[in-house]
């Protein structure tokens, strides 16, 4: 039987990559000393699988894996061992058992929504007053937003228009904030920066730095556009 | 959330940012006002290769099981970061609470390789701290050092407060129980110091006096400068394995380590007595832990990592008296799905190849042999008690098992050594080949057999029976690697054969610190300043910067490596009690030179003089 872990990845954990980390969940799964299936083979491994990686950097609080179990457990209990072999900047939110016909979390991905505001609160973007009615002419009220996407065998053009579901702009505390679903996936990953350089390029600042934002992945769900569903919404507590 | 030390900036241009970070799983969190002792224990290398240590591992759990002390964990930043931290100011700090090391009661270094020394210098200049012993105050920490090149510490003598000669496990509760009094009564360094020398196994070096003969430079006395400091420092040996501290869990690390795997200690030291080996010396009296104890062990520190390997750790695993019975207790009662045993330093037999075909995928695996020597006249001149017929033998067992790779380690440049022994080498390979081709019927043959090939060079190491030979130019090891790569493709089954060897500068280097004494810290610390560090590592090894360090210090790399040593000289490391006699190696070193085999320890004790220990091999013999 198949469950649903999900987590949050916060604080300093936000320095360990991806694969570290899957390396961190087969150790915790094991000393929690859940029945978790292994492959056949010479070389056993946990059946185990993540959804979209999340970059270094980055925090979360709707990361999600799939397991696989021999037998069933109590969710809660479980759910309250793995924590206990969690570190700090880690917490196991969610333990839930997956429909036979529920899509593996790695495929299932079509959307993620973010938080992103500015490590310095000086930066450039900070200063433009009227960067709320900005924002509007650059998204609510545009057809296209064109921008030039570079991949590993060069460059194509883009309309990030379509791919951008959720584009709010507030201001906290005098910051701007955005709040951003974006399409996530295998097939159209729009990763926020892109987005936000988008804007940058529109605003007129100069050069952009990836790192100067602080990237927050708040959840990540199935579905089209008509009806999300946060991946963290399916299945049960047994 | 927890504080780091290094800026988002920094952390996110850097290498693998998750080596600084701490915040392992099983690591210790204490509040540092609650503690006595700051100890920041640090192996003088990148992060992945120190977190593979025992050796610190036991420590920081034994340090931290007194209330009074917090351990916490340094490693060398990569020269990314090593640079950065220099730009900016930013002192060397301790993973755990992220505070700088320059306020800490002890920075331990443990040294496990001669080339970490310009490491040693590092970790103190991006920490702040004088660079010599000399130059530090009161308040300063204490700059103690451990592990096997602690047998030698004279090389770096004048950068260490402390060289702790020894197993860890004996002398340290006595080293901070002084310190915390001392502490308590208002600190004076010397005073704290001078009090250490009492204790078992700690050296000072600054209470120490070296003469030079005018003649040929040699040493001509070496002794305390106070009447209460001891004049002979005898090596610290933990004397019941069972009952010393070993760590219960280990630390996770998120960036993957050398050692990805549960490491079990089974035994400490050698029974074979190898000539060349440094611990095989000095580690002895071979001590076994018992069987049921690993047992435990190895249950407890699986369910505590959650491992998914678990290796056996000794000089000689084969040696081990119940081997047989820990492995069937890994393999049928404690191995859970998805948990694999891996067996380094195996004598090929019947035996192990029957455990390994249980843990390891045959086709895939490769089967190591170290006959170090490739003819029969030179392994008895090591002392290597292997026969050219337990290679063949053994690897036809292989063969036949269904493996097809063979590795094999062999030693360049040892003591009376012929252009004949070196030929002797792929001869020997060449017969393991053809022994594939006899054994395995061409159609179950997956192709070509392949024997690799690999040669170190011979470094001469204090407290051996080879510790007064001489070294060769880097010049002669490429020529003597020469004659073994032409030699390799005179032979019928060259195509399966496959030859590597290591660069010459640095083994003339690592012989140069091997048996080197005070007058080489200078040297060592100029190469530092004009930018010598990580010089384990090929990429960042600058061999004319090191030469410049020497002449402008007038070291002459001919006396420390090359030239034959008298049997009489005053060694620099004559002061430390390895408890193998000097008489007794003077013997081995005849033995060597007529080419005569000297009996293991459990055959029968050959008078080393660990004896005196009345533990181990040696105890249970009686």
């Amino acid at each position: 039987m198949r469950v649903r872990v999900k987590f949050a990845k916060t604080g300093i954990m936000r320095y360990v990559g991806h694969l570290d980390l899957m390396r961190f969940f087969q150790k915790a799964v094991k000393r929690s000393n859940l029945p978790i299936r292994y492959s056949e083979g010479f070389n056993p491994h946990q059946i185990m699988s993540f959804a979209a990686p999340l970059g270094v950097g980055l925090t979360s609080e709707g990361e999600y894996m799939d397991i696989d179990l021999k037998e069933s457990v109590d969710a809660a209990t479980a759910l309250e061992i793995l924590n206990l072999n969690m570190v700090e900047g880690l917490e196991i939110t969610g333990f839930k058992y997956l429909p036979d016909d529920a899509e593996k979390c790695m495929s299932a991905v079509t959307a993620a929504s973010y938080t992103v505001t500015y490590k310095d609160p000086k930066d450039d973007a900070c200063y433009i007053e009227n960067i709320i009615d900005l924002k509007k002419k650059f998204f609510d009220e545009s057809s296209a937003i064109n921008i030039i996407k570079k991949t590993k065998k060069g460059e194509r053009e883009l309309d990030l228009k379509p791919l951008i579901y959720r584009f709010n702009l507030i201001i906290e505390d005098g910051l701007p904030v955005y709040d951003l679903l974006l399409s996530s996936g295998s097939t159209d990953n729009i990763k926020p920066e892109l987005v936000i350089k988008a804007f940058h390029e529109f605003l007129g600042l100069p050069e952009f730095d990836d790192l100067s934002l602080d990237i927050h992945r708040v959840d990540m769900y199935t579905g089209d556009k008509e009806n999300f569903v946060s991946l963290g919404d399916i299945g049960n507590d047994r | 959330m927890k504080k780091l030390a290094l800026p988002d900036d920094i952390l996110m241009q850097i290498d693998k940012p998750a080596r600084y970070i701490g915040n392992e799983f099983n690591s210790v969190k204490k509040n540092p006002a609650d503690v006595d002792i700051r100890f920041a224990m640090c192996f003088p290398d990148v992060y992945e290769v120190g977190m593979s240590h025992l050796g610190i591992a036991i420590l920081y759990d034994m340090l931290n099981k007194r209330e009074d002390t917090y351990c916490e964990r340094v490693y060398s930043p990569w020269p990314d970061l090593h640079n950065l931290m220099k730009e900016r100011n930013i002192p060397l700090f301790a993973l755990e609470s992220q505070d700088a090391i320059k306020d800490f009661d002890f920075i331990g270094m443990t040294l496990q390789y001669e080339m970490c020394y310009t490491n040693i210098l590092q970790i103190l200049d991006l920490a702040g701290v004088a660079l010599e012993s000399k130059d530090r105050e009161n308040d300063d920490p204490i700059v103690i050092v451990g592990g096997p090149c602690a047998t030698n510490p004279e090389p770096i003598a004048d950068f260490i407060d402390i060289a702790y000669v020894g197993e860890g496990e004996t002398s340290y509760p006595a080293l901070l129980d002084l310190y915390k009094e001392h502490k308590k009564n208002g600190f004076d360094r010397m005073a704290f110091l001078r009090e250490a020398t009492k204790i078992p196994g700690i050296y000072v070096p600054a209470f120490y006096q070296v003469t030079y003969k005018e003649s040929d430079g040699t040493i001509e006395s070496f002794g305390p400068i106070y009447d209460d400091v001891p004049s002979v420092i005898e090596r610290q040996v933990v004397k019941d394995m069972d009952s010393s501290t070993y760590p219960t869990k280990m630390l996770i690390p998120f960036v993957r380590a050398i050692q990805d795997r549960v490491v079990l200690e089974i035994q400490r030291g050698c029974i074979r007595g190898c000539r060349f080996c440094q611990a095989g010396m000095i580690y002895r009296p071979n001590r076994e832990k018992s069987v049921d104890i690993l047992k435990e062990q190895a249950k407890e520190l699986l369910a505590a990592t959650g491992h998914e390997e678990i290796s056996l750790s000794s000089l000689s695993s084969s040696d081990y008296h119940a081997l047989g019975e820990l492995m069937d207790f890994l393999i049928d009662d404690c191995l859970s799905e998805g948990v694999n045993v891996s067996l380094p330093s195996l004598r090929i037999d019947a035996f192990s190849l029957d455990v390994m075909s249980k843990v390891q995928d045959v086709r895939k695996s490769s089967i190591t042999f170290a006959p170090e020597a490739g003819s029969q006249r030179m392994r008895n001149v090591i002392n290597k008690g292997l026969t050219v017929e337990d290679i063949i033998g053994g690897a036809t067992l292989a063969f036949k098992g269904g493996w097809n790779k063979v590795k094999f380690y062999f030693m360049l440049g040892l003591p009376t050594e012929t252009d004949d022994d070196m030929r002797a080498i792929p001869q020997l390979a060449n017969e393991v080949a053809a022994a594939y081709y006899d054994t395995v019927p061409k159609e179950q043959r997956q192709g070509r057999c392949q024997i690799t090939i690999s040669t170190s060079f011979f470094v001469p190491k204090p407290f051996t029976p080879f510790q007064w030979a001489p070294m060769y130019e880097a010049g002669e090891y490429l020529r003597r690697a020469k004659i073994v790569n032409d030699e390799m493709k005179a032979q019928l089954n060259q195509k399966s054969l496959k030859y590597n060897w290591h660069h010459s500068d640095v083994t003339v280097l690592e012989g140069v610190f091997a048996r080197g004494d005070r007058r080489l810290c200078p040297a060592i610390l100029d190469a530092y300043k004009s930018g010598c560090f990580f010089d384990a590592w090929g990429e960042y090894f600058d061999f004319d910067k090191w030469l410049a360090a020497f002449e402008k210090n007038n070291i002459s790399i001919d006396y420390y490596a090359y030239r034959q040593r008298d049997l009489d000289e005053i060694l620099p490391w004559d002061f430390i009690n390895c408890h193998v006699t000097k008489d007794f190696l003077k013997r081995e070193w005849n033995n060597a030179m007529n080419a005569k085999v000297t009996p293991n320890c459990k055959m029968n004790c050959n008078g080393c003089g660990a004896g005196i220990i009345g533990s181990g091999v040696c105890h249970n013999a009686r």
